[in-house]
């Protein structure tokens, strides 16, 4: 038994996100716990490989950083036990995505502080980019490379560990972690330009672990879709809902995302997991037959607006499956809000062809406000507002805009998260419906999207004072993506996007530049951007 | 409505060109296996977008339950789908 032998079940560490992880290892050591490009990790074999990193972690590691490790890992073997290893090693983990420009992983790294981070084959030749600015020596696993020695020679400066110089597992020396404690730092749009990292602790998650697991009834025998990327906090929900009772994740590719049908019905899937996005594609291409995926048991939405139509089709499509949406910025750890969707009831409940967000997670506190943060009448609209166990605690250093979104209002003891959400405050017991947003906040495939942000950037490339993103076109769930204007005639709009693909996640890269003599402004001077979608609406699509 | 695979390209890449310009492509240099996603032509969304013009040129639908996801997003198999199916289904 090894390394298995030296955490028996009651000593595991419980109060850690990983406990169950560690717990499930005990009890189904020989049970897969991830699929992941043909690779099957057992419990056994992912503990196994994740003690190795974490004891190299431990042992190496640079002192005087927080305690965070870097995840640089997409999709991977290595993704998966560098998750692990970082909250072994009683770190958080920072996830990081080599889909994102290069510059912007940079400056996440370097806003984390992160003083090792852990990499995949495939994220590896972007390292370079990556570290050119790094102030501070760090400590890099690359657990897919055998030789390192030219890597080393070319940084100095850190330390780079490769397969072979990484401690055995049984080196791994088990710490405990506070409830406190960051599990995970996800950077999200800011609207400033500069991403902001949300601290997710312990205690946020296991209180969603412990309500979904119980909700669901998961067991070993569960296979969970990941079709989120570890930068968007839902795929956190796969991995420790799935892990805390012995259940398997199965991660498909990036193109597979685009019709999963056949992976849901080869991979067996029991619990679906994805962006209402992926439904409506799926309705698109022809893949929503009735009766498609027998295996289904649960099917969850979440991230962005489900539309009735989709939940109808899913349902017909996944006939054992109960489907349920739901809802929650990573503010409030993954999900905070559910609604089940029942035919022949919820189309009444639903709002302008929407599903309800519904009613809070046990323990979780809903409060509806009007601008001054003081609660409106039921049946109106006003800003979400929650409070409870999982607010997460801030943003990472970042006191000022944390006193802006977690606040306690007026007449309340306890903190509530503003979401920027509006909703329709309930009559009675009725579900919460979703309205809209506040600000200049877009969903494209539940990616969080900053329209400030990306208009900043846009002022800055293009050396221009007015520049205007807006969501285009109009989903149901959100928008396709964005198009933009810029006030000007000299300018060459495809150098521009080049620069601007270098700074942005490709979701968030207006897909193109209108140049304008002048812009359309509403009765208040402002940009009229319903006059800026019109205009979108009369262009060819492409 | 029948139509030609290469019909399909035509539209395809005439729809695309200001993208391919971008990337100092022209038409006659995309090869079959060209990968309009992984070589940024168009995103996911974008994809959608294209079948719902070229459906609506050619007055078709299309089912794409049976092409592999692998190759959706390539040219020469995913005008060939669309071809195949024009003869089967819309007839």
């Amino acid at each position: 038994m090894g390394t298995a032998a030296r955490l028996s079940r009651a000593n595991a560490p419980r109060q850690g996100i990983h406990g169950g992880f560690l717990h499930s290892a005990e009890r189904y050591a020989h049970r897969p716990a991830v699929e992941v490009r043909g690779t099957i990790l057992t419990y056994d074999e992912l503990r196994s490989r994740a003690m190795s990193l974490a004891a190299s972690l431990q042992r190496a590691t640079p002192s005087g950083g927080p305690p965070l490790t870097a995840v640089f890992a997409y999709r991977s073997a290595t993704a998966y036990s560098g998750v692990l290893a970082a909250l072994l090693s009683g770190h958080g983990y920072v996830p990081l995505n080599r889909t994102f420009p290069p510059d912007r992983t940079r400056t996440m790294l370097e806003r984390s502080g992160c003083r090792s981070l852990i990499v995949d084959g495939e994220s590896e030749p972007q390292l370079e980019a990556v570290l050119q600015l790094a102030k501070e020596p760090l400590l890099i696993l690359l657990p897919e490379r055998a030789d390192t020695r030219s890597l080393r020679s070319r940084w100095s400066r850190h330390t780079i560990l490769g397969a072979s110089d990484l401690e055995p597992a049984g080196k791994f020396e088990e710490k405990p972690v506070l409830p406190d404690s960051i599990a995970y730092l996800l950077f999200t749009s800011g609207s400033t330009g500069i991403p902001k990292g949300v601290m997710v602790a312990h205690r946020n998650v296991a209180h969603l672990v412990s309500f979904m697991t119980a909700r669901y009834g998961i067991s070993e025998h569960d296979r969970f879709s990941q079709t989120f990327d570890m930068t968007f906090d839902l795929s956190a929900f796969d991995m420790f809902v799935a892990w805390e009772r012995g259940a398997c994740v199965c991660c498909p590719s990036e193109k597979t995302l685009l019709n999963p049908a056949k992976f849901i019905q080869d991979a067996k899937l029991t619990v679906w997991f994805s962006v209402p996005s992926v439904g409506v594609f799926m309705k698109r291409l022809g893949a929503l037959k009735a009766g498609r995926f027998p295996t289904l048991r649960w099917s969850l939405f979440c991230g962005e607006p489900l539309p009735a139509e989709i939940a109808e089709s899913w349902s017909s499509a996944a006939p054992k499956s109960v489907v349920e949406n739901l809802y929650g910025p990573t503010e409030l750890t993954i999900a905070c809000c559910l609604y089940r969707w029942q035919e022949g009831k919820s189309e009444a409940e639903c709002l302008r062809g929407v599903v309800p967000v519904g009613y809070p997670f046990a323990g979780m506190d809903v409060l509806v406000v009007d601008e001054e943060l003081r609660e409106v009448p039921p049946g109106e609209d006003g800003e979400l507002l929650m409070a409870g166990p999982q607010v997460a605690l801030g943003y990472w250093q970042d006191p000022e805009r944390t006193a802006t979104a977690f606040v306690v209002p007026p007449g309340r003891n306890q903190t509530y998260y503003r979401t920027g959400d509006r909703v329709r405050r309930p009559k009675e017991t009725a579900p919460m419906c979703y309205v809209g947003r506040l600000d200049h906040q877009i969903k494209i495939q539940g990616h969080r999207v900053e329209l400030g942000e990306v208009e900043s950037l846009l002022r800055q490339e293009a050396g221009v004072e007015v520049a205007v993103a807006v969501g285009w076109p109009i989903t149901p769930s959100g928008a396709g993506g964005i198009e933009a204007f810029v006030l000007g005639n000299q300018l060459e709009p495809r150098a521009i996007l080049e620069r601007l693909k270098r700074k942005l996640p490709a979701y968030a890269v207006p897909r193109r530049i209108h140049l304008l003599s002048e812009l359309p402004l509403n009765p208040n001077g402002k940009i009229d951007r319903g006059q800026l979608a019109k205009l979108l609406a009369d262009l060819p699509q492409f | 409505m029948v139509v030609s695979a290469e019909d399909i390209r035509s539209l395809v890449l005439e729809k695309l060109q200001p993208s391919l310009d971008a990337k100092g492509l022209s038409a006659e240099d995309v090869p079959d296996n060209f990968d309009l996603l992984t070589e940024g032509v168009i995103d996911s969304m974008g994809i959608l977008q294209l079948i719902v013009e070229v459906e609506a040129r050619f007055g078709i639908t299309t089912d794409f339950e049976e092409l592999d996801p692998e190759n959706l997003t390539i040219i020469g198999p995913f005008c060939r789908h669309i071809a195949k199916k024009s003869l089967t289904v819309n007839r």
